[in-house]
């Protein structure tokens, strides 16, 4: 904790950051729907082999931002690059992304053998052996009609397809949603399995976030339609710091400290600091910061925002 | 894509070729109880116009009649079917399910997905379509001569020979996909697509007036044009001045008193007399000999009304909005 400053300035990402294209990058996307703008204006990157979490409430527009980066949306303005490739309706684009919708769609009549031959028909890089292996390993048997699965099998399934689909960038929104505590295990497990395995890159949506602390490297959080946090999660984890004091105080405090975010419940308000600060009084104690907490209280601010670096936006 | 295609639609694809069969199976029977039949009643010279084919002509009638008694609802219920299980549910089920985002993410992109999907049934269907005209036409041809041959006259007939069921089928198949892929739910689509058809079939029939200008025919008989099997359009008396008659009927040739005015004796009594008095027929037709052209024409509207749905089908697949 002490060399706090020196990992805020220096991101460890940041000497790749000028060559290869990030896996993934938005800028200035927006999407309106109507009159309400679903998403605004937002820019992010996740660089190359990361396991990004895309964190925000219900109706902040994840789920938008990720039908755009898979190309199931259009913009209504900015774009969305995969691999410096604008997400575009081409065989070739299309190859490299892989998406795993929230309700895990398949296709109800089909029995798992016929959802693999889906797969092989409708991708030139499908990996066969490996889609057979892993519904081997998890014990899914291939003459099962889909409709006929537990939700967590259904996941599975819908994982494999996807997986096997050999993309660069992993596409997953709410995988875990509507999965019981040992199905979630299993799904996060074989997930982490298949990243090791194939160094793809993933970008997942949850609103939960304590699932994320274990699996996930890279933090987007996403509020009322904005990106508000975009960064590496041990860098933003050791570049924040986390004082809780008294409420009635925390106006004066805050003047004199490099406030990032801040909220406040009943007589206790909780700061969190961006770099080094000496503690104003007794009353301010210091807390570790932990993912949860940064996450909660960005998204209770929203104002506050931390985002990376223009350098890392504008890799290519 | 070709296998995708095959599986997701092979239900409606065996359905379709299940009923042509069960079709097909009843008019084979047809005909080889007619075969027999004719084989074993048949005076010598029949079928044919003389009064000693009478009876074996009525007795073909019968044999005829029964089975249209089922082809004659065709060229409603077949488009229907078609359209509403081809092509409703081809996009907008994908949607109501959720699907779509499976389908559309993969390596394919959805222009083509729809494409192949479009293309693929398209050609099934008129294929299907031409299997039913060749055999109702193959049936159809062993009355020839027993009685008059409506396939041009009568729009049940007309619309399950010739090109006609390809084009149809085809247009029922086009609306019913872009109606899916604009209302994006299944029965909603499915409803207007049989709607659609339900008023475009008579349209379609009323327009034929418009194909081509009638014949006029002075001096031949009404059974001998239907004999011919052309489609009277229009008929009125011409007096001997070669002007349209202008005193009503019963003025010239008042019905004898006691028998009953709307009788068809009494309508042949008054016929004779207006003959006799140098009154004429004239019949405003469209003869037999048009019949591939009305085919043609038919088919060629039935065809562009196709192609404007199908690429209404993928302008509403392609017009992205979750």
């Amino acid at each position: 904790m002490k060399d706090v400053h020196q990992l805020s300035s220096a991101p460890r990402r940041e000497s790749t950051s000028g060559q290869a294209p990030n896996a993934l990058e938005a800028t200035g996307l927006s999407k309106q729907y109507r009159k309400a703008w679903a998403l605004r204006n937002a820019s992010f990157a996740v660089p190359a082999g990361r396991v990004a979490a895309l964190v925000g409430p219900n109706g902040s527009g994840k789920t938008t931002l990720l039908n755009m980066v898979v190309g199931l949306l259009s913009p209504t303005s900015g774009e969305v690059r995969v691999f410096g490739e604008t997400v575009r309706q081409d065989a070739e684009v299309l190859s490299r992304v892989a998406f795993l919708a929230q309700d895990k769609p398949l296709y109800d009549s089909f029995t798992v053998a016929e959802m693999l031959k889906f797969g092989r028909v409708m991708n030139p890089r499908w990996d066969d052996e490996m889609a057979r292996r892993r519904l081997d390993e998890l014990g899914i048997p291939l003459k099962r009609n889909v409709s006929r699965l537990s939700g967590g099998q259904q996941t599975q399934v819908g994982l494999t397809v996807a997986v096997a689909k050999r993309p660069h960038l992993l596409v997953l929104d709410e995988p875990l949603a509507d999965l019981d505590p040992v199905a979630r295990h299993e799904v996060t497990t074989s997930l982490m399995a298949a990243v090791a395995e194939t160094a793809m890159t993933v970008l997942l949506s949850s609103h939960v976030v304590p699932d994320l602390v274990d699996t996930c490297d890279w933090l987007v959080v996403l509020n009322g339609g904005r990106v508000q946090v975009s960064g590496d999660i041990d860098d933003l984890l050791a570049s924040h710091r986390m004082v809780v004091g008294p409420a009635d105080g925390a106006e004066t405090v805050a003047g004199r400290l490099p406030v990032a975010a801040r909220s406040t419940s009943g007589r206790q308000a909780t700061l969190l600091l961006r770099g080094p600060a000496s503690l104003p009084d007794p009353r301010w104690t210091e807390r570790p910061v932990r993912l949860e907490d940064l996450v909660l209280t960005y998204l209770r601010d929203p104002d506050a925002s931390a985002l990376p670096a223009p350098s890392l936006i504008r890799a290519h | 894509m070709v296998w995708l295609t095959w599986r997701q639609h092979r239900a409606q694809m065996l359905a379709t070729i299940g009923l042509l069969g069960v079709l097909g199976v009843l008019l084979l029977a047809s005909a080889i109880e007619t075969t027999q039949w004719a084989a074993a009643n048949a005076p010598a010279g029949c079928p044919g116009l003389d009064p000693i084919c009478r009876s074996f002509n009525r007795g073909m009638y019968e044999r005829y009649d029964l089975v249209y008694q089922v082809v004659g609802f065709l060229p409603l219920i077949g488009p229907a079917l078609i359209g509403a299980f081809w092509g409703a549910p081809l996009v907008a089920r994908e949607i109501e399910r959720g699907t779509f985002r499976l389908a559309w993410t993969q390596s394919v992109p959805t222009k083509r997905w729809v494409a192949v999907k479009l293309g693929m049934l398209s050609a099934a269907v008129v294929l299907a379509g031409a299997a039913l005209s060749i055999m109702v036409t193959l049936w159809n041809g062993l009355f020839h001569g027993a009685f008059p041959d409506t396939s041009l006259s009568n729009p049940g007939k007309f619309n399950v020979v010739g090109l006609a069921p390809a084009a149809w089928w085809l247009f029922a198949f086009a609306v019913g996909a872009a109606a899916g892929a604009l209302i994006r739910r299944t029965i909603p689509a499915m409803a207007v697509t049989v709607a659609v058809i339900a008023v475009a079939l008579p349209a379609i029939i009323i327009s034929q007036d418009f194909y081509a200008a009638p014949a006029e025919v002075i001096g031949v008989d009404r059974d001998t044009l239907m004999n011919n099997g052309d489609m009277i359009v229009e008929e009125k008396w011409i007096g001997p001045d070669g002007r349209d008659m202008t005193v009503p009927t019963e003025t010239l040739c008042p019905p004898a008193g006691g028998t009953d005015a709307s009788g068809s004796r009494a309508e042949i009594a008054e016929q004779d007399c207006l003959a006799a008095k140098g009154y004429q027929m004239v019949f405003d037709v469209q003869p037999v000999n048009r019949f591939w052209l009305f085919q043609g024409i038919q088919a060629f509207i039935l065809v562009i009304a196709a192609c404007f749905c199908l690429a209404l089908a993928v302008w509403g697949t392609l017009r992205r909005r979750t």
